[in-house]
């Protein structure tokens, strides 16, 4: 495999050196470009006190390309589906190559604060969270509680 | 390859020679153009439809006259030349209006400069690139108008990794939230794989193309035509190399008198009802009168049992006595008229019911033009076997063969009718339509009832039905083809 280039170095030195607050993320021992994500709910949010395990991945062309990122643990999210994967405008489209690993797990971050029912992933979600939002933030609090605490 | 296009012109100056020594003696052609100039098929035909066929050179010709147009009178590099022409239909007068209204508006709006004016850089010796973090000498460092330096080795990844996306024409600066597009001469000059470089030359000639309204890539699998014409009309063209016929506007099928639209829903709707599709394109029916199983096996409609020798329609299975002389109802669907009052399920069933109804006919006719090898090849065999009993000479015969051409026409026409009618509302339009539809059904299935039994040379009947079926075309297109 080819040598790690000098920006995703820097850019793990830093992540471990100043923390972003509520977000460990950590190399893999056998793959610098895999990382052991933990996201902890933001406060005031149906997410709130849980604490969700996500994987992130640097593709080969990274930063030319977006890292790969996928929930691991449930969760109910009108933008995040069955499998992890999560309906983010950085993540494709909007991706550029001065945004970093940090940048994208605060918006990450922002999006559980922030749930987007209009450009849904998980569409029976979506469609709960637009007709009846009481009832799907009673959901989201529930599978916080049953997939993201004791752990 | 000046020289190049030189020894290609004197070929062609040859071949030009011989050419006209050929139309010294072709004096018949010249008698039969005379004759032509007389009739503006502009006026009387309304499926008429001016276009050329060119080839790959030919448009990157047209594309760089505009582009060199639009250049000399803004005064601009090609390159930005070609981003605004891409961004606003190659419409070089409409530029030059946006650009002498407001040009700053103008190149934010195309994405050429950025909203902000970017602030002064700071002229050091060293610089780290925000990309790859690392120190390079400041002279490694590019940027566009909005003045985000990167590093060259960085802009090259970021092209590389773009044009192997696909991305040509809307690769953008790699700063955060910035839209500024990188024109073509600034990725030219970072990029240096050949292939690369000819990869980006073909996406972007692919995207404009795309971007020019008087422009369509030819459907045909592997045909590199270009069709060019000044109405984007939703008319027929045909490839003059791979003869592919398409609707110049969306690229499907040809499918006057139904727009572009209806033509896209209705074939989702096809697509959608397969399972129902699957059900009725059962082939076989049965005698109405004996009972007795019918495959069918060639066009016409008008079926005669080979067991009892009834005569009956294909479509609603009534005797063919009503239709041949008689008002001819069979094409038109027959709604219930207390529909509204009946139950969730019964305003169901007649709405399959009424789907079906013209399902049938389209697939119905879809069908008998697929069989039209087979029919031609039914013609010569007919015609050999006549020929052979001294019955007139193949000369003779020949009129079957436009005769069957002209067969087919009328009833691509006509199948196309059905899911134009599906999705008319009801009311007096609907009721013309569905007349003239049924008046083009009518002299279809006689012309093709005819063409079967054509037993002798004397072509005069067979004729006179021919332009009676194309005169019910033409007539249903003139008052129904709205594009």
């Amino acid at each position: 495999m080819a040598a790690l280039p000098r920006r995703i170095m820097k850019e793990t030195q830093r992540l471990m050196q100043e923390p972003v607050p509520g977000i460990s993320a950590v190399p893999d021992e056998t793959n610098a470009r895999y990382f052991h994500v933990i996201v902890t709910g933001p406060e005031d949010s149906p997410f709130e006190g849980g604490l969700f395990k996500l994987e992130l991945f640097l593709p080969e062309d990274y930063p030319m390309s977006a890292p790969k990122v996928r929930f691991i643990t449930k969760i109910y999210h009108p933008n995040i589906d069955r499998l992890g994967r999560i309906c983010l405008d950085i993540l494709k489209d909007k991706w550029s190559p001065a945004l970093q690993i940090r940048t994208v797990l605060l918006s990450i971050q922002a999006l559980l604060s922030a749930p987007n029912p209009d450009d849904p992933l998980a569409n029976d979600v979506a469609e709960l969270w637009k007709i009846n939002e009481s009832e799907a933030i009673r959901n989201a609090k529930e599978w916080t509680r049953r997939y993201a605490m004791d752990n | 390859m000046e020289t190049d296009y030189q020894d290609a012109d004197s070929d062609m100056d040859c071949s030009d020679n011989d050419n006209e020594c050929f139309d010294v003696y072709d004096y018949y052609n010249v008698v039969d153009d005379n004759d032509m100039e007389q009739i503006d098929p502009s006026q009387t035909d309304p499926e008429h439809f001016a276009y050329d066929c060119l080839t790959e050179v030919e448009v990157e010709q047209l594309l760089n006259e505009s582009v060199a147009s639009l250049s000399n009178s803004l005064q601009i590099t090609p390159s930005l030349a070609k981003v605004l022409l891409h961004g606003h239909c190659w419409s070089v007068p409409n530029i030059v209006m946006k650009y002498r209204e407001n040009a700053s508006n103008l190149l934010i709006s195309s994405k050429i400069k950025p909203p902000v004016t970017p602030t002064p850089i700071p002229c050091s010796r060293y610089e780290t690139c925000p990309v790859c973090v690392t120190q390079h000498m400041s002279e490694k460092f590019y940027n566009l108008s909005c003045a985000h330096m990167f590093c060259k080795d960085c802009w090259i990844m970021h092209f590389e990794v773009q044009i192997n996306q696909g991305i040509s024409t809307a690769i953008s600066c790699m700063a955060k939230d910035c839209e500024v597009l990188a024109p073509e001469d600034f990725v030219l000059k970072h990029l240096i794989k050949p292939n690369l470089r000819e990869k980006y030359q073909q996406f972007t000639f692919q995207d404009h193309v795309k971007s020019h309204p008087q422009l369509r890539f030819c459907p045909g699998p592997n045909c590199q035509v270009v069709i060019r014409s000044n109405e984007a009309k939703a008319k027929r063209a045909v490839c003059s190399q791979c003869k592919t016929a398409f609707c110049f506007k969306c690229g499907m099928d040809y499918h006057a008198p139904t727009d572009c639209q209806i033509i896209k829903k209705w074939l989702t709707k096809c697509a959608d009802d397969s399972e129902t599709a699957n059900y009725i394109s059962a082939h076989t029916k049965d005698c109405p009168k004996c009972n007795i199983c019918i495959e069918k096996n060639g066009g016409c409609n008008h079926m005669q049992c080979y067991h009892c020798k009834h005569d009956f329609c294909w479509m609603c299975l009534g005797d063919w006595k009503s239709h041949g002389s008689e008002y001819y109802e069979c094409s038109r669907y027959k709604e219930n008229p207390n529909i509204a009052h009946e139950s969730v399920h019964a305003q169901a069933r007649e709405a399959l019911k009424k789907y079906l109804h013209y399902y049938e006919r389209w697939e119905n006719h879809s069908k008998s033009l697929k069989l039209e090898a087979e029919t031609l090849d039914k013609l010569r065999l007919k015609i050999n076997q006549k020929v052979m009993a001294n019955l007139g000479t193949w000369i003779d015969w020949q009129y079957l063969f436009v005769a069957a051409n002209l067969l087919a026409k009328c009833r691509y026409t006509l199948q196309y009718t059905y899911p134009y009618a599906y999705f008319m509302e009801p009311g007096p339009r609907k009721e013309l339509f569905e007349y003239q539809q049924a008046q083009l059904e009518a002299e279809i299935e006689n012309l093709s009832w005819k063409i079967e039994r054509a037993e002798t040379t004397d072509r005069g009947e067979l004729e006179n039905q021919m332009d009676i079926a194309e005169k019910r075309r033409t007539t249903l297109l003139k008052d129904f083809l709205d594009v």
